[in-house]
This record gives C-alpha cells, sequence and structure tokens, in this order.
C-alpha cells in the first residue's frame, strides 16, 4: 500500500525556544534535571483568572537569534519558529547558505497560530472598534507566516507550509518532511512547530476544567489538568548518506510514522484508534512493540488523556508497557509545538543515552493499572534504541513519529 | 564533526522524482456565486458576479467597499438539523461543501478516506470573538466552552470527519493564498504513502467583519476588490484506484509545485515553479491552454503574478483565462481550491473537450509560490 521513499532519513540538527531554555542543550539539560519551568503568566495580563501559570517564554528578545528578519514585521509564534530554526541549523553545522542553495524547505505545526497578534488586535477593537485596527500588524496574523518566517530567515527556496492540526501538528510536520527528504522532493526540511500564550485558550481551557492551578503532573494519582505553554522548535532532516558523508553528528533517524482520526469527538480521545495509529507507525517503521524502549506521552496532565493514552498503550503493548513520561509535566503543553519538543527530546535521548522524566509523580495513579513507569522525579540514564513520540490533538488527529538511534 | 569545508560542501539536487497523476472525482463549490459547481461555473464562464449583499451577516458595522456572501447557507438541507447550533461560520461552509462533494461521488467515502482542508487562520471572527469575551466578562474565563473548539483551526477538518466517518488522514493547511497546491501537495504524499485512500482536499474562507477590516485597512487588496467567502472541495485518488472502480475523471491532477522566493523575486520564484510543475509532468508551456489565477486583485501581486505565468509560458497567452476572484471576490484560504473548482466549472459549462490543460498559479505576499497543472478529464 504504501511507498517508502528511496533515502533514509536523519535528524542532524535541533533547536528549541522554550521556558526550559533556548537552544538545544539548555533545553536538554532542564528537562533531564527534572526541573518544571513553568511559572506565573506576564505576557498578558492574567488578573482575573484563578489559575495565573503557564510555560512562557519569558524576556524573549528575538534579535538575538534572529539574523535576516526583521522582528517588528513577523508575529512571536514566526519569531519562536524562526529562532528554532536557525539555532537547529546551526546545531547541524551548515551554513545557511548552504541549505539556500538547494532544495531546502520548512514545515511547522501549529494550534493557534499567531493568537498574540490576534489578541493585540483584539485589544485595538476592544479600546476603539474594528475600524482602529493597526494596519501594519493585520498583515501578520496568518498562521501561514509561522513557516514562511522560517524560510525567509533562512532564505530556503523551498516549500514553507504551516499545518494547522493542532497538538499533533509538529507530528504531523515530522512525518511529512521525513517523506519529502525520503523521495526525494527535499533535501533539506526544518520540521517542528511553534504557539504562543494566549488568553484565549487560558480561558477556554479553564472554563472546561482543564487547566491546573500550578503544577501540572501527568500520571499521578493527584493531577489536576494541564498548564498553557508556548515555544518554538525545529528539528533539521537530511538524507543519511550526506549526513554520514559530510562527518555530521546524527541524533537519530527518523523510521517511519502515522496519523489518523479518531472521527468520534471533538475532544474525547479515542483509544482503539490512538491503538490502531500506534500499530501503524510501528508497521511503517518496521519494528515490533517490543523493540520500542520507550514512549514519549503526550501526556497532558488530565485524567481523560492518561487513561485514554495508557489504555491505548496496552491494547498494543500487552502487559509489557515501556516507560512512557511525559515533558509537560514541566514544560507545559506548548500546543502546536508539543510533538516538535517531543521528537527533540527523543533525539537527545537516542543520542545522549537516557530516558526523559515525569516530574512531579508521586504516586503513579493505581487506576492507570500496573506496569506503568513514568520515570519520576529526573532522568534515568539508559541506552534507548528505537522511541516512540505521541502527539493527539483535539478533533481526533493522532499522529505518532517513531525515531532510532543510528549505530 | 569534521572540518568547515566538508560541512558546508554544496548539495546538488538531483532531478525531482516524476508525480503521480491524481484523479479529481468529484467537486463540490459553495460560495457568492451559489450554491453548487454550476453556479461557479456559470458565474465564471459568464464573467458574472456573485451575491452582494451582507445584509444580516455582522452585528458589526463593515468597511466601505464590495463584498461577496453567500447568502442563505442551505444548513438544514445540506448538513442537518442535529449537532449544529454551535458551529461557525466556516465550519458551516465547509461541511455544505463536503456535502455537496460527497453527493456527486459515484463511489463511497468512509473509513479509508481523509480529509485535507485549507484555510488562514480558521475562523477569526469565532477566535477573535472568544478573546473578547474575556476582556468584556465582568471574569476573564466567564467565556462559553462550547464555542472553545471553534477557536482552533482544525475544527472544520474534525467535523468533517466526524459527521462522515472518515478516518484517515485529517490535514489543516494554513496556507492562506497557497491553500490549494499546498494542499494538493499534502494530499498527493498522503495517498503515496497510504494514510487514505482517497483524500477530500477543500479550502474555506468565511466573510466576517474583523477580516473585512482587516483587507480594507492593510491595503493588500485593491480599494474596489470585493471581500469575498466560500468553500469548495475535491475528491482526490490515485488515478488507478478510480478508474479500477471505474469511476469517471473530472480532471487529472499532474504536478502540484511549491516553491518560496525572497521579497523582489516573486515574479521569478513562480515562473519557476510553474516550469518544474510542467517538467515533473513532462507537458510543454505550448501546451497549456487555460490558467486559473489566484492573485487577482492583490495589491502587486497581480502584475507579478501576471508576468511570471507569461514568462513560464514563453510569452504566449493561453486561451482561457479563469479569474475565479471576479465573482466570488477575494476568499483567502478557500482562493486556492475555487481557483480549480471555478476552473472545472467553466470547463464542464463551455464543454470544455477533454485533455485541455490548465495551470492554477498562486502567489502570496510573503514569498510562497505555487503552481498546479491539471487536464480536463471527463466533465461532460
Amino acid at each position: 500500500m504504501s511507498e517508502r521513499g528511496a533515502r533514509r532519513v536523519v535528524v542532524t540538527g535541533l533547536g528549541a525556544v522554550s521556558s526550559a531554555g533556548i537552544g538545544a542543550d539548555e533545553f536538554t539539560a532542564s528537562i533531564r534535571a527534572g526541573r518544571r519551568t513553568t511559572s506565573p503568566v506576564r505576557s498578558f495580563d492574567p488578573s482575573g483568572f484563578p489559575h495565573v501559570h503557564a510555560g512562557e517564554v519569558h524576556d524573549f528578545e528575538p534579535r538575538r537569534w534572529l539574523e535576516r528578519i526583521d522582528p517588528a514585521h513577523w508575529g512571536r509564534s514566526g519569531q519562536f519558529a524562526a529562532s528554532a530554526a536557525r539555532l537547529a541549523v546551526q546545531d547541524a553545522g551548515l551554513a545557511a547558505e548552504d541549505l539556500a542553495r538547494t532544495r531546502a524547505g520548512s514545515v511547522m505545526g501549529t494550534t493557534s497560530g499567531e493568537s498574540a497578534v490576534i489578541e493585540e488586535l483584539v485589544g485595538a477593537w476592544a479600546a476603539d472598534g474594528l475600524k482602529a485596527l493597526p494596519p501594519d500588524v493585520v498583515g501578520s496574523v496568518p498562521a501561514g507566516r509561522i513557516a514562511a518566517a522560517v524560510n525567509s530567515e533562512l532564505g530556503l527556496t523551498g516549500e514553507a507550509l504551516t499545518l494547522a492540526t493542532a497538538c499533533s501538528a509538529s507530528n504531523y510536520a515530522l512525518g511529512y518532511a521525513f517523506d519529502m527528504v525520503a523521495d526525494g522532493d527535499a533535501e533539506y526540511m526544518l520540521a517542528g512547530g511553534a504557539d504562543s500564550l494566549n488568553r484565549w485558550a487560558h480561558a477556554g481551557f479553564y472554563r472546561l476544567g482543564a487547566l491546573a492551578e500550578e503544577v501540572c503532573r501527568p500520571f499521578d494519582a493527584d493531577r489536576s489538568g494541564i498548564l498553557t505553554a508556548e515555544g518554538g522548535v525545529a528539528l533539521l532532516l537530511e538524507p543519511y548518506e550526506r549526513a554520514v558523508a559530510r562527518g555530521a553528528r546524527i541524533y537519530a533517524e527518523v523510521l517511519g510514522y502515522s496519523v489518523n482520526c479518531d472521527a468520534e469527538h471533538m475532544v474525547h480521545p479515542d483509544p482503539t484508534s490512538i491503538a490502531a495509529c500506534i500499530r501503524a507507525a510501528h508497521r511503517s517503521a518496521g519494528v515490533e512493540p517490543s523493540q520500542i524502549d520507550y514512549i514519549c506521552a503526550h501526556g497532558t496532565g488530565t485524567r481523560t488523556n492518561d487513561a485514554t493514552e495508557v489504555a491505548a498503550v496496552r491494547e498494543v503493548f500487552g502487559d509489557r508497557l515501556p516507560p512512557i513520561s511525559s515533558i509537560k509535566s514541566m514544560i507545559g503543553h506548548t500546543m502546536g509545538a508539543a510533538s516538535g519538543f517531543g521528537a527533540l527530546i527523543c533525539c537527545r535521548a537516542l543520542y545522549d543515552g537516557f530516558l526523559p522524566p515525569t516530574a512531579g509523580v508521586e504516586r503513579t495513579d493505581p487506576d492507570l493499572g500496573p506496569g506503568v513507569d513514568p520515570i519520576p522525579g529526573r532522568a534515568r540514564t539508559a541506552r534507548p534504541r528505537i522511541v516512540e513520540n505521541h502527539g493527539f490533538a483535539f478533533g481526533g488527529n493522532n499522529a505518532i513519529t517513531i525515531l532510532g538511534r543510528v549505530a | 564533526m569534521t572540518s568547515a569545508a566538508a560541512l558546508s560542501a554544496p548539495v546538488a539536487a538531483g532531478p525531482l522524482p516524476p508525480a503521480t497523476p491524481l484523479a479529481v472525482t468529484a467537486v463540490g463549490a459553495v460560495s457568492a456565486a451559489g450554491i453548487g459547481l454550476e453556479a461557479l461555473g456559470r458565474a465564471v464562464a459568464e464573467g458574472i458576479a456573485g451575491h452582494a449583499d451582507p445584509a444580516g451577516l455582522s452585528e458589526e458595522s463593515l468597511p466601505p467597499r464590495p463584498v461577496r456572501v453567500v447568502p442563505d447557507l442551505p444548513v438544514a438541507e445540506l448538513i442537518g438539523r442535529k449537532g449544529t447550533r454551535h458551529l461557525d461560520r466556516t465550519t458551516k461552509l465547509a461541511l455544505i461543501a463536503c456535502r455537496l462533494t460527497l453527493d456527486t461521488y459515484p463511489g463511497r467515502a468512509g473509513e479509508r478516506s481523509g480529509v485535507v482542508l485549507g484555510t488562514s487562520t480558521g475562523s477569526i471572527r469565532s477566535s477573535s470573538e472568544f478573546s473578547m469575551e474575556t476582556l468584556r466578562q465582568e471574569r476573564p474565563y466567564l467565556v462559553n466552552p462550547s464555542l472553545f473548539p471553534n477557536t482552533v483551526m482544525n475544527c472544520a477538518a474534525g467535523q468533517i470527519a466526524i459527521r462522515h466517518g472518515l478516518h484517515g488522514v485529517n490535514a489543516t493547511i494554513a496556507g492562506g493564498h497557497l491553500s490549494g497546491v499546498q494542499s494538493l501537495k499534502y494530499a498527493r504524499n498522503a495517498l503515496r504513502q497510504g494514510h487514505a485512500d482517497r483524500i477530500l482536499v477543500g479550502g474555506v474562507e468565511e466573510f466576517c467583519a474583523q477580516s473585512a477590516w482587516g483587507w480594507h485597512l492593510s491595503g493588500a487588496l485593491g480599494v474596489d476588490v470585493p471581500v469575498g467567502e466560500g468553500a469548495a472541495m475535491l475528491m482526490v485518488e490515485q488515478e488507478p484506484t478510480a478508474s479500477d472502480a471505474g469511476r469517471p475523471v473530472l480532471a487529472r491532477i499532474l504536478a502540484c509545485e511549491t516553491g518560496y522566493g525572497p521579497p523582489g523575486r516573486l515574479a521569478d520564484a513562480l515562473a519557476s515553479v510553474v516550469t518544474a510543475a510542467l517538467e515533473r509532468c513532462g507537458r510543454r508551456p505550448e501546451e497549456v491552454g487555460a490558467v486559473s489565477y489566484g492573485a487577482t486583485g492583490l495589491t502587486g501581486l497581480e502584475r507579478i503574478e501576471d508576468r511570471a505565468v507569461r514568462a513560464a509560458l514563453g510569452g504566449r497567452s493561453p486561451g482561457r483565462d479563469v479569474r475565479v476572484k471576479e465573482s466570488v471576490g477575494e476568499c483567502f484560504g478557500a482562493d486556492g481550491v475555487l481557483q480549480i473548482a471555478g476552473l472545472l466549472g467553466a470547463w464542464r459549462y463551455t464543454a470544455a473537450p477533454a485533455g485541455e490543460l490548465a495551470l492554477v498559479t498562486a502567489v502570496a505576499r510573503d514569498g510562497n509560490v505555487g503552481c498546479a497543472v491539471l487536464e480536463a478529464g471527463a466533465l461532460a
């Protein structure tokens, strides 16, 4: 049925802009230490909200990271994406001019696009009516500006694609980038995602009863919900043979992926459909469940997510569940960037040799059944060979990527 | 890490792999020209302007400029009466285009079907009104939770999947003016990878005061160019799947290429994706008989598109110019698929011969450019 591309595809560059630091090294060190980097919101006025914690990138200075584009012309999500992409290219030891000379593009996932820009305009609307919208800000609204910011920053001439499949969008992006490189449509692809904190999502999640007061603790018996978050993440993908030829550091190989849709409910995930997605991802990667050494969970911090995700994993893995952890316990839910951050930490786990932790787990929820190992507290030293990265979204959009260590 | 010289070795990109042709086996459209492909085809072929009265569509005042809107959405007839109370206009338009498409599809959709839906920013009305509530209510969280899903950009694609039981790939492409060609390219890959057996490829944009003022104030649209709305959808499958099942192929999508150009080089960038698209399907510029333009009415871009198309076609004008926006207005995230639906509608209305070759082009200010190559099929 499916036609696997001719080329093996590897990840050779990583970039992150997050509450846990800027750059993949800072990010990884923070995650390995199990450090919680969520904090009270400052980017919008949270007064009146009973819960004010979020994973905000405080004091982000785009001019420090961006070389070509003028941040004044781009929204916060685009700035995050372009900064992360710039960092990923540097991390890969490549010159942007070389990328610009070949078929290179970007594919970025997002949930709410340039939501901070939209809220700036809503502020103008509230104050003086729609006729008072600042014209120069209006042009930064379209969500497609996120991938466009990446291509503009790096001078890329290939596709600039923004996928708005909500909270699994980065995994969608990674899968698509993998196919483009494997099939020869592109020589390099930057894949990832970006989102910005915004009042409307904060209000919406609070109103749904899904927002934690201060601490997000997936898999814990006393979890109380998600924390909203923001950031940008990018992975640089290229053909394995070129990476080897140029002596690049290879973090991981993209082995396969799968996407499907529950088609049942907009907000309640479906374990059977997720299990089908996991199985299809295994088939795509040519691996058996017994070969999966770790699962980077969607792990939002809600009871519903944990119960559904563990049930789906159990359906595929039976009694032997791989260790499964959620980095959202530390950085919150970065929405469209979430599965991108998951992919990034998977790459580092494979390359550096560790399993990322779930922070804040005091007592693993017994209702999840036996054998759930959320790697509580701090990272565990290990040598994972093949790992699985989950992304589930609003609308029932599931996307799962499989990454492997290159021996 | 090795030496800087090795790391900076430029990469010679090989020729692009040949593109797999896709078959369009159904099409549906809703726009200011009316409900259905026939209305759109007639409007495009005859140069008829669509419905221009926005009465009842907005509580906010509208900018002083022409508009093109869908007068009465046939929600009860085409979507049903159940569970539509909280759907926003974007989702309703998409569901109507989907219903119209499935009604003309000779096969059965279902489990192994997917959705790839183009947008600009989802429903900008839904997200900005929801955000406004956080400012206007006594407490910022006193928003209506049943409206929260409408603020998420993949809401319409998710609703389509739920209502029709489509478990395949479900992607939302925030491509703005590039949504059509980007969605086709995404769908082509998804079909090739087996993420679905058939995909509804669409685009949607609703008319609202927020975006009307945005267009009006930004200067990105010519002063007399109407702001429009609409949705269009194509059922797309790999050609052998369609022909093996005996489904008539309305059109073949031979290529869809995208690229990105720096400011000042947009015409070159567009011309080169047009050339690449033709090369990739082994067709010559002189075979092109029609062009469906995407930049109609966009300040500065309209001329860039004309120049790029002329350059790629060696200076000659194709026989048929399709400018769907002259009938339906500026429809942003829906433009690309409306360009295709408008072309197919015009082909059918004028009984165009099978085999006519058409370009569908798109260019955006930020740098995105794209081109699809279509061939007329059994449209009669």
